[in-house]
């Protein structure tokens, strides 16, 4: 018997429009959440009659396509006998059941740590009005994690008692693992 | 020794709070970790933790790298303790690429991982002793750790940073003079545990200062989402090599320590018996080491894994450290998530550090043995 199949029945049991993630996580049951609205319910069924107390992960997709270039510090390949600065390697076409749009795909991760169970919570939303609740009512885990994908993407965990930047430096302008982020000079930039 | 709040209150007796800044400059928080303490007399009030001043942006940067580069990439992490970050990083590419690992690359693997997870765990033994005052166990641990890097450095020279596991296998192999120099240091090992502990583990004054200092309750070690040896240190018993075995785990025989209170002491002591529990799976390894290929066939050497996503995670020498990797079938991760396992345990220094003394916070800190290249990352 596959004791995550149970899980999943329950999740869209309980919440009517979460389905089954067309692409999952591979291995692992995958839930997708249809609005923001049902994060919530969604994660206290997993705490609290479910068994899932451990909130192993937050993190975000962004997929508006292949990485700005102008996101990196990019410069010359100093070696005299390369032809031409090395290029670092991104596509720009995406492969067989990608498609790239406006939206960043959020990503929780929960685990029973007793019966060695995991779950995948996944969840749309568009890029330019990026807001969701945040879990940090229900695991104390989510605290850091949520500052650390608002600070790197750009998504607002409303609810969040410290919404604040955690890894960026202050002066630091927008948001780095969204993919048309641009990298602007600062003082760290100039060789002396 | 008792840290409770010892606030004396009453007519003319009223305290300002001050401001204490430990950090970033400090070795005691073994990087550069900045902790903002607010104090009412002795007794901390507010704790804000720092971090980000070691951030690289190796998410970002492997966006735009290809595979095998990612694997120099992941090294930089946790520093310490580099195999695993490479196994971790190479687990969750084969995983997208569904390769078969060979036998040997998988004992090799296991070998080199528990190894890491001694060195490491060396490390943490010399410094938290110098955190609390003992010198001298420091140098009894470098001088063993000394042992494992020269093996490493014979097997692929470099000390620390090793990108020696590859995708699909591991880069060099082992002859019979490296295992015999191995299972030499094992021996020369296994005695030097029991004087750690008659130095420093059951040492009257370590006790004092560590056996009720810092606890973490069962329940709140999971809610605050702790993993690796400070879990086990509140009495869970959670290993990723036992609940989701990768790289032939449930083959070895093998126990997970796990503390009692969840104090400092109990984060220690689960440490130095995993460095017992690291030897005996070492010696196994050794001892029925397969013959055969060290590289899956058919890796190209700029891969590009099929659009799809994966979840790997092994139990790191600091706590689970997972890979969330998203490929969009180019020869560069699309997304690349680490799940740090020292950037989760530091968060709840914010809420144990309140109402200990300032003297404790060291002991507190240095318990939870963080490297922050991991937390920045």
């Amino acid at each position: 018997m596959n004791p995550s199949a149970d899980v999943v029945a329950r999740l869209l049991a309980a919440v009517p429009k979460a389905t089954a993630a067309a692409a999952p996580v591979k291995d692992y049951p995958t839930v997708r959440l249809a609005a923001p609205a049902d994060l919530l319910p969604a994660a206290r069924l997993l705490k609290g009659e479910l068994g899932f107390t451990y909130l192993e992960m937050v993190t975000a997709v962004d997929w508006l396509g292949p990485v700005s270039l102008g996101g990196f510090v990019c410069r010359g390949n100093p070696n005299p006998l390369s032809r031409k600065p090395a290029a670092p390697p991104v596509s720009p076409v995406p492969g067989p059941g990608i498609s790239y749009r406006p939206v960043l795909d959020l990503l929780w991760s929960f685990g029973d740590l007793g019966e060695n169970r995991k779950v995948f919570l996944r969840l749309e939303v568009p890029r330019d009005r990026a807001e969701v609740p945040s879990l940090t009512g229900l695991f104390s885990a989510a605290d850091w994690q949520e500052r650390e994908a608002f600070d790197l993407f750009g998504i607002r965990f409303s609810g969040h008692p410290n919404l604040i930047k955690i890894l960026t430096p202050d002066f630091l302008k927008g948001h780095p693992l969204r993919k048309d982020y641009i990298h602007q000079e600062d003082e760290y930039d100039v060789d002396r | 020794m008792s840290t409770d709040e010892m606030i004396v209150t009453g007519p003319g007796l009223e305290m300002d709070t001050m401001f204490v800044n430990l950090g970033p400059q400090h070795p005691s928080t073994h990087g550069v970790l900045r902790l903002g303490l607010t104090l009412a007399g002795e007794v901390i009030t507010k704790a804000f933790p720092d971090i980000g001043y070691l951030h690289r942006g190796t998410e970002k940067l492997m966006e735009a790298r290809s595979y095998a580069q990612c694997v120099v990439l992941t090294d930089r992490w946790d520093y310490c303790s580099a195999m695993t970050n490479n196994l971790a990083f190479c687990l969750a590419a084969e995983k997208l690429m569904a390769v078969p690992v060979p036998p040997r690359a998988q004992a090799l693997r296991v070998v080199m991982c528990e190894l890491n997870r001694i060195a490491s765990h060396l490390i943490f033994l010399g410094t938290y002793g110098i955190d609390i005052g003992a010198f001298t166990p420091f140098l009894y641990a470098f001088r063993e750790r000394e042992m494992i890097l020269d093996l490493y450095e014979a097997l692929c020279g470099a000390r620390l940073t090793y990108n020696y596991i590859r995708l699909g296998g591991v880069a060099a192999d082992v002859d019979a003079d490296w295992t015999s120099k191995c299972r030499e240091f094992l021996e020369f090992f296994k005695p030097r545990i029991d004087e750690y502990d008659t130095l420093l583990s059951f040492n009257p004054i370590f006790l004092a200062r560590t056996k009720e200092v810092g606890l973490v309750s069962k329940e709140a070690a999971v809610d605050w989402g702790l993993s690796g040896p400070n879990l086990r240190g509140s009495g869970v018993s959670y290993d990723v090599r036992k609940s989701e075995p990768y790289c032939g785990y449930e083959a070895y025989d093998f126990n997970v320590p796990v503390g009692a209170h969840g104090s400092c002491w109990d984060r220690y002591f689960c440490r130095v018996q995993e460095m017992r529990q690291s030897v005996r799976l070492v010696e196994q390894a050794l001892a029925k080491l397969p013959t055969g290929e060290l590289m899956a066939k058919g890796v190209p050497k700029i891969p590009k894994p099929p659009a799809g996503e994966a979840y790997a995670h092994v139990e790191a020498s600091r706590g689970d450290l997972g890979i969330y990797l998203v490929s969009d079938g180019g020869v560069a991760p699309y997304r690349l998530h680490v799940r740090a396992p020292c950037f989760i345990n530091l968060a709840i220094l914010q809420e144990i550090l309140v109402g200990k003394k300032v003297a404790d916070v060291i002991a507190v800190l240095g318990s939870f043995d963080i490297v922050l290249g991991e937390v920045d990352r």
